[in-house]
């Protein structure tokens, strides 16, 4: 199909242009932007499979970032652990911690999840604060570096991109195979997927742990670009970001979510007026897309498309071939 | 073979009686119509056989197999697939993809294997991709594979909700109201479908308010009234009983 010719040539367009990148970049504040949306993209993208795909409204990843970048912090800063380790380690704790929020709070309805990751991240937040001895409190903690070739502006994004790629190429075999229908049919309809066997609480559950991986990796990446953590990073508003990108970029998709997450960053830096008003702009961004493109930015082509030049159904009566059918259905007898 | 039975089944709901003390078997091979006035609990007794509420008293089994305790998800496992009065489709995926949803209890892939996009969870993809596209020309809708779900119409709804019951391989399909909303030149290209499948070992059970359709296609009618049995037999034999005649056919 040229359809997906198509797609393998922009995918590698794209991966050329930001492989290239850091030779193009005008100053190292550029190179910093980039990395940084690498380095959300990789929380965003498992994030993205818990909200664009099985429909679970999490606002709290915020909180598994703190912890992903507490643990690595730590980890590598204070017990000279390997960052690759460490990095890891963050990923299984966020894993971990994911999977402990979500035990209770998956077979909540819509609302309650929402609210149950809301007090999550409120809560890391006060910990963070609190738990002085190992956070260092308001007054944070300095964060290392990774080691050569990794140590400089452009070596470290590379890393972080290659890591954001992994990432991407993971959800989107979650997205592309069987289980991203099922996802779907949890999201969409909670009795069609149970009519189809799909085991809809054990699914969430591990797209949440998942989700809970990629945000501690995210986590420690975030700490060693950042240098420096303390608990003001880990605002409230940064998780409520991540959810506004995917909702802004559209369900369902993976190219959307990422475009979400690239104009919420960029758009406040690029036009310098919105940077003032911040979550102002955020609020109106959210507004004008639920009200005029639901689908998200992610479906802007497409939904322009329908509305303007609707598909043409050209009604054709349904009719049967029932030999190809009975063959369909021996094919497939349960012995 | 084993047969579907709901034994001496009963379902309230506060102080209701749904179903009071119904039996009812499906058998591999046969069509087995279940009418009756509204509210007299037929599509009560289809969510106690697939699952959706548990039986308040009485038993469900298929062949050997205790399923009165047992998840929805367990018994689609077991091969007993259903419709629902308003077809229940992803809306925004095509109908390849809504039908390809019915080979889930197929899927072998873990999380994992499918994150990595291995060996087995490829293979359970195309697999189900092969099979979801054969079932789809089989039913009629091989010309529109690619239209997303919600551009359907009516009836193209109902047959792609029976191709993603089939996509299960099912041995029992449970169809709630079919024939609901259908012209008749669609209910004629449903019989054919009944048919087929009859004649291809699946046992149908149709929940339905189309009686003509019903006595037509059916080997076996049970009729309810207020949550009872009301008669069950051959369709020759429910279509001439006076009290079927008085309390739901009409002179």
């Amino acid at each position: 199909m040229t359809d997906s010719r198509f797609r393998v040539a922009a995918i590698a367009v794209a991966a050329a242009a930001a492989i290239a990148l850091p030779f193009f970049v005008a100053d190292q504040y550029q190179l910093h932007l980039a990395t940084l949306i690498a380095t959300y993209w990789i929380l965003v993208a498992g994030l993205n499979v818990v909200v664009g795909f099985s429909g679970q409204l999490s606002i709290g990843h915020v909180g598994l970032l703190a912890i992903g970048s507490y643990a690595f912090t730590i980890l590598a800063g204070q017990h000279g652990v390997d960052p690759f380790i460490a990095t890891m380690a963050a990923g299984a704790i966020g894993a971990t911690c994911g999977f402990l929020l979500g035990l209770p709070s998956l077979r909540l309805p819509g609302f309650y999840f929402a609210m149950a990751t809301l007090a999550f991240a409120l809560i890391v937040g006060e910990l963070s604060l609190a738990e002085q001895d190992l956070t260092g409190g308001g007054a944070g903690l300095a964060v290392p570096g990774f080691p050569a070739p990794f140590d400089t502006p452009g070596g470290f994004y590379w890393l972080v991109l290659a890591m954001a790629a992994l990432v991407t190429w993971v959800t989107a075999n979650i997205a592309r195979l069987m289980w991203g229908r099922a996802l779907v049919a949890i999201r969409d309809s909670e009795v069609a997927a149970r009519a189809n066997g799909v085991p809809v609480f054990r699914m969430k559950l591990l797209v949440f742990t998942f989700s809970g991986f990629t945000a501690g990796v995210s986590g420690a990446l975030f700490a060693s670009l950042q240098t420096y953590v303390t608990p003001e990073t880990f605002t409230f508003e940064l998780g409520l970001f991540f959810f506004i990108a995917i909702v802004v970029g559209g369900r369902g998709g993976i190219l959307g979510p990422f475009l979400g997450l690239v104009l919420l960053t960029l758009l406040p830096e690029v036009v310098a007026p919105l940077a003032r008003v911040g979550n102002f702009f955020y609020g109106a961004l959210l507004l004008v897309v639920v009200l005029a493109v639901p689908e998200g930015i992610g479906h802007l082509v497409s939904t322009l498309r329908e509305r303007f030049r609707p598909i043409k159904v050209e009604k054709q009566p349904v009719s049967p071939d029932l030999t190809r059918l009975a063959t369909a259905i021996h094919a497939g007898k349960r012995g | 073979m084993s047969v579907l039975v709901a034994q001496a089944v009963s379902k309230h709901f506060g102080g209701v009686a749904a179903l009071d003390d119904v039996s009812l078997d499906v058998r591999p091979g046969e069509i087995h119509g279940l009418i009756g006035p509204n509210g007299s609990g037929k599509t009560t007794l289809l969510n106690l056989l697939s699952g959706y509420y548990p039986v308040d008293d009485g038993s469900i089994k298929l062949g050997e197999i205790d399923l009165t305790a047992a998840r929805v998800q367990r018994r689609a496992a077991l091969g007993i697939a259903r419709t629902f009065q308003k077809p229940r489709l992803l809306a925004t995926l095509s109908v390849l993809d809504n039908t390809m949803l019915g080979c889930y209890p197929g899927t072998r892939a873990g999380f994992l294997e499918t994150a990595l996009a291995l060996p087995r969870a490829r293979r359970d993809y195309a697999s189900a991709r092969d099979r979801s596209v054969e079932i789809l020309h089989g039913i009629g809708l091989g010309q529109i594979l690619d239209r997303r779900a919600r551009l359907l119409d009516h009836a193209e709804q109902r047959f792609l909700e029976i191709a993603r019951g089939l996509a299960m391989k099912p041995t029992f399909i449970l169809l709630d109201e079919p024939a609901g909303g259908l012209t008749e030149a669609e209910i004629k290209a449903l019989s054919r479908i009944v048919l087929t499948l009859r004649d291809s070992g699946i046992g149908v059970l149709i929940v339905e308010h189309h009686t003509d359709f019903v006595f037509r296609i059916s080997d076996r009618v049970t009729t309810l009234n207020l949550g009872r049995m009301l008669k069950h037999g051959a369709p020759e034999e429910v279509r001439r009983d006076p009290e079927v005649i008085r309390v739901y056919l009409g002179a």
